[in-house]
């Protein structure tokens, strides 16, 4: 049954996948911005950690699932 | 790691300080006694700041006052539009508490925000607050009509945000603030010197100032979006 549930947990964690690729081609994005107008890079750079804290929320949310599963099943 | 899970399970229940003996007994959760504690700061840090205000030959303090008062209006403000500038009061008061209560943890008391229970009344509050404001500002007979936009296809998903956005405001702090708590219990296992201070750094302050400012634009994102015609 642990087993289980630890393969449960880590499925959960699979949502960091989608916060990975969107955080990375948040700064991708951003990198390029700033290359094309340095002197905007205040505005870019608030832009992009708030975009980033947005973008985590799916791979918090896989966590949180995870955590509950330990705890709720055990 | 047995103690690691037994840890967690400590910091996921939050436990009762003491019960009210009326009505049956209210019990108090150390997540309110430590809001409290918040509230006496914060509300004591505001009275030894407005002392003796001044007109002309303003006193440092007050110019310290001043200067924070101007920028976090400012930074909600610029958030919520000039529409929304009622909103702005309330909205600087939970930037504040939401802020303190997310690196309070440094100081030995258990975070309000890492129980459940604050964060869903933080996402009840701001979820009634963004539909009462597009009643205030548009009326119910407009108000109801903006579920039907832009299509009258989507009205059911409407209807679903008005649930699911306050779901989503308060897991995401909730689990930001459990998971910079779970990854520094780790790190603290791991190696117990020097390194946790620098992670605490990211994962208490930055994280946690950076989790009251989301909660605050995603609320006056809602607002403004909500309250325009």
């Amino acid at each position: 049954m642990s087993t289980l549930i630890a393969i449960g947990a880590g499925i959960a964690v699979l949502g960091a996948l989608g916060a990975g690729i969107g955080i990375g081609i948040a700064t991708g994005k951003a990198a390029e911005a700033i290359a094309r107008q340095p002197e905007a890079e205040g505005k870019i750079n608030k832009t992009l950690i708030l975009g980033c804290a947005l973008a985590e929320a799916t791979a918090i949310y896989g966590f949180v699932i995870a955590l509950m599963i330990i705890v709720m099943l055990k | 790691m047995k103690d690691l899970a037994k840890d967690l399970m400590e910091e996921l229940n939050c436990e009762t300080v003491f019960t009210i003996p009326i009505f049956g007994g209210i019990d108090v959760s150390e997540s309110v006694v430590v809001t409290w504690i918040i509230m006496a700061v914060l509300v004591l840090v505001a009275i030894i700041l407005t002392r003796n205000m001044r007109i002309d030959h303003i006193s440092k303090r007050q110019a310290f006052a001043e200067m924070i008062v101007t920028k976090l209006t400012g930074m909600v403000e610029g958030m919520i539009g000039p529409n929304g500038r009622a909103y702005v009061p309330y909205l600087t008061t939970v930037l504040l508490y939401i802020g303190v209560s997310n690196i309070i943890g440094l100081f030995g008391f258990k975070s309000p925000t890492k129980d459940l229970n604050v964060t869903i009344a933080l996402a009840v509050m701001s979820i009634v607050l963004v539909e009462a404001a597009g009643i205030y500002h548009l009326g119910v007979k407009k108000w109801l009509h903006k579920f039907t936009e832009p299509i009258a296809i989507v009205t059911p998903i409407n209807i679903l945000e008005v649930f699911t956005r306050p779901l989503s405001l308060c897991m995401r702090l909730f689990g930001n603030v459990l998971g910079a708590f779970v990854i520094m219990e780790l790190i603290k296992m791991i190696v117990p010197v020097i390194l946790p201070a620098v992670f605490s750094l990211y994962f208490d302050i930055f994280d946690g100032l950076l989790q009251a400012y989301v909660f605050v634009f995603l609320t006056s994102l809602y607002i403004s979006e909500e309250i325009e015609e």
